[in-house]
């Protein structure tokens, strides 16, 4: 992929060290874990059930009077009293977890640090609550608060927070949604000490504190859904959170995300109020970029979704090419067998063949790579003579030859006009990737990404807004 | 297609993925529970990937993710420590990799964690341009650029370390 010029070796060294690195991990280390089993669903629990009574008694009966909102989540709990309730006070022999380092900071406000401990209830599958316990500087006297955290495995504070501004400290503590694939929201949990007791301070707008990829709701469709990109930290002794300000397109499966590497979004300052509830200020406005976040200027924007570079290179009949498909080495040529039929050869597809249907085919010398799911071949097949055809031909997952991936979902593939007279045009990328865009009433166009959503379907996904002074030249395209 | 084998995944693939999770996080326990929530969010969503082939690309993209928000955890418990500072290898480990590849390794880990999921994808995975692309969710360009800056990153990072070394040495 590159090659290096100012220090010529410096692919094998990292070549070496890495696998010098990863060899120290020997078979005989790994943990006898037991191998992973489904489990039921976590309201299934009687431990659940009987954290979240304990724990939604010990949080709602200060926090939840005067708050109003939608139903929540952990409404299965009885109803609060309107007065702060003990917790049973269970788990003061349960042991802290291995991974889970003691948090140090101000609870009473008189100076001095607490040392605060994380017990763990003891469970199959460590998933149990987490006891919170600490002796206050202040009066001797122990404090202690229970709560769930989706696993009782290396539970570590985030740096404090004094969210009320009354010069004691707020503990941060955070979710982990084992049951979440990548980018499954998890949310911070602040214990503040109320009455000798550790009390969660409930976000008014849970959503908006959470981080990760958090869908919209009702706008799930049968192949995708939208999500707002999120983040919270501490800055200083402050709880900040971000969302993005649109909401991105996430495949059905959750492997996808159309996020642009460049987006604007909201930062909220979370402060806790007398009622006990963390209520976001005033948004403010950065833009996140990759790995870092600037501020944010009077036309600052998401990034244009990539379309705007098309892939050209073609070739015939009696023509063939290597596939430029990112290093996987897959060759295709056009023979005439009768008919126009695509030849690929390469790893696993020693001349698969495939019957093209498109008039006058063009096969593309770049290949739509992101609509295999591993190694295999990948083609795009273009018409020189009908602008409105086009097919994606690749290798089956069992190498047994080639398929057509058929499109399904909210808009066609190719070229021409919708039922309701609105131009669209499909295109390659040079990157490889497949995008359609569809005219709007505006003069701007909707663009599109086609995945796959299956053995042999690819569906469009919504890309964003952008406007083409020629949408036949996609490098004319802009902001809107 | 019936739903992938969990245990038969298991079996077959942990120890390359907790192998990838120690490259990018450079702690043998951080990356066993990567790796071990990586198979318990598979397990948990049987229905997300129904082609054993496909399921390894899976679970490789939640290694790296997990990964990546294990290091942000950990960066943001430790107060936005800078990068270097993150996760230094174990006594053991360093006792037993040598100076040359210990050098590298302690380089890499002062790269911006992209630039590091890149290099280890290509360099010790042996992922294409396409497959690294469409484990992290950039563009194959966004691969090559990446790539070619983390080199001269890591370039950099030997040099400070070295010269880092050096000095101590003539104290």
């Amino acid at each position: 992929m590159t090659t290096h010029d100012t220090v010529p070796g410096i692919e094998e060294r990292l070549r070496a060290a890495l696998a010098a690195r990863a060899e120290l991990v020997r078979p005989e280390d790994l943990e006898p874990l037991t191998p992973v089993v489904e489990l039921r669903p976590r309201w299934q629990s009687p431990w659940v059930l009987l954290a979240t009574a304990a724990a939604v008694l010990l949080v709602l009966g200060i926090v939840f009077q005067g708050v109003s909102g939608g139903p929540r989540s952990d409404e299965i709990a009885p109803k609060p009293d309107e007065q702060l309730q003990l917790p049973p006070d269970v788990g003061r022999d349960w042991k802290a977890d291995d991974q889970s380092e003691p948090a140090r900071l101000d609870l009473d406000g008189d100076g001095t640090k607490e040392k605060v401990e994380f017990l763990a209830e003891p469970t199959d599958e460590r998933d149990g609550r987490t006891r919170v316990q600490t002796t206050l500087s202040s009066t001797g006297e122990e404090a202690f608060g229970l709560v769930e955290l989706g696993t009782t495995i290396g539970i570590n504070a985030l740096d404090p927070i004094d969210a009320d501004s009354d010069g004691d400290q707020e503990l941060v503590l955070y979710t982990t949604d084992l049951d979440g694939g990548p980018g499954a929201p998890f949310e911070p949990v602040v214990l503040d000490l109320r009455d000798g007791l550790l009390v969660r301070a409930v976000p008014d707008d849970p959503e908006l504190l959470a981080s990760g990829d958090v869908a919209v709701p009702g706008s799930e469709t049968e192949y995708y859904d939208r999500v707002h990109l999120q983040t919270f930290g501490v800055d200083g002794a402050t709880l900040v959170s971000t969302r993005s300000v649109n909401a991105f397109a996430r495949a059905a499966g959750g492997m996808t995300v159309l996020r642009p590497e460049s987006y604007v979004v909201d930062t909220y300052e979370w402060t806790l109020d007398d009622q006990g509830v963390l209520r976001p200020g005033e948004p403010g406005c950065l833009v996140q970029v990759p790995e870092a976040t600037t501020p944010c200027e009077s036309d600052s924007a998401d990034d244009l979704p990539y379309v705007t570079t098309e892939s050209t290179d073609t070739i015939g009949v009696g023509e063939q090419v290597a596939l430029e498909d990112g290093g996987l080495g897959y060759r295709a040529r056009v023979e005439d067998q009768g008919g126009p039929t695509l030849v690929v050869d390469g790893p696993g597809a020693e001349g698969s063949v495939y019957g093209l249907n498109v008039p006058e085919p063009r096969v593309h010398v770049v290949s739509p790579g992101y609509l295999v799911g591993n190694d295999a071949a990948s083609v795009l097949v273009t018409s020189g003579s009908d602008p409105g055809a086009m097919e994606v031909v690749v290798q089956t997952a069992d190498q047994a030859g080639l398929v057509r991936l058929r499109p399904v979902g909210e808009i066609a593939l190719g070229s021409g006009s919708t039922a309701d007279g609105r131009a669209y045009r499909s295109w390659l990328t040079g990157a490889g990737v497949l995008v359609t865009a569809v005219a709007g009433d505006d003069g701007s166009w909707d663009a599109w990404q086609w995945v796959r959503v299956g053995d042999t379907e690819i569906a469009p996904l919504p890309w964003g807004t952008i406007c083409f002074d020629d949408v036949e030249d996609p490098t004319s395209g802009r902001a809107c | 297609m019936e739903p992938v084998d969990i245990t038969e995944l298991y079996a077959a693939h942990r120890l390359s993925l907790v192998r990838l999770a120690v490259l990018l996080v450079d702690d043998f326990a951080s990356a066993e529970d990567v790796v071990q929530d990586a198979f318990a969010a598979l397990a948990r969503r049987p229905d997300a990937v129904r082609d054993t082939s496909k399921a390894l690309a899976y679970l490789r993209v939640s290694v790296v993710n997990t990964a990546r928000s294990a290091l942000r955890r950990r960066r943001t418990a430790r107060a936005y420590s800078p990068p270097h500072d993150l996760s230094p290898p174990s006594p053991e480990d360093a006792a037993v990799l040598a100076e040359e590849h210990r050098e590298v390794i302690t380089a890499l880990h002062r790269l911006a964690p992209r630039q590091r999921e890149v290099l280890v994808l290509r360099y010790w995975s042996n992922l294409s341009e396409a497959e690294i692309a469409r484990t992290l969710d950039i563009s194959q360009g966004t691969v090559k650029s990446t790539a070619s800056r983390a080199l001269v990153a890591l370039e950099k990072a030997m040099t400070a370390t070295a010269g880092s070394s050096s000095g101590k040495e003539e104290r």
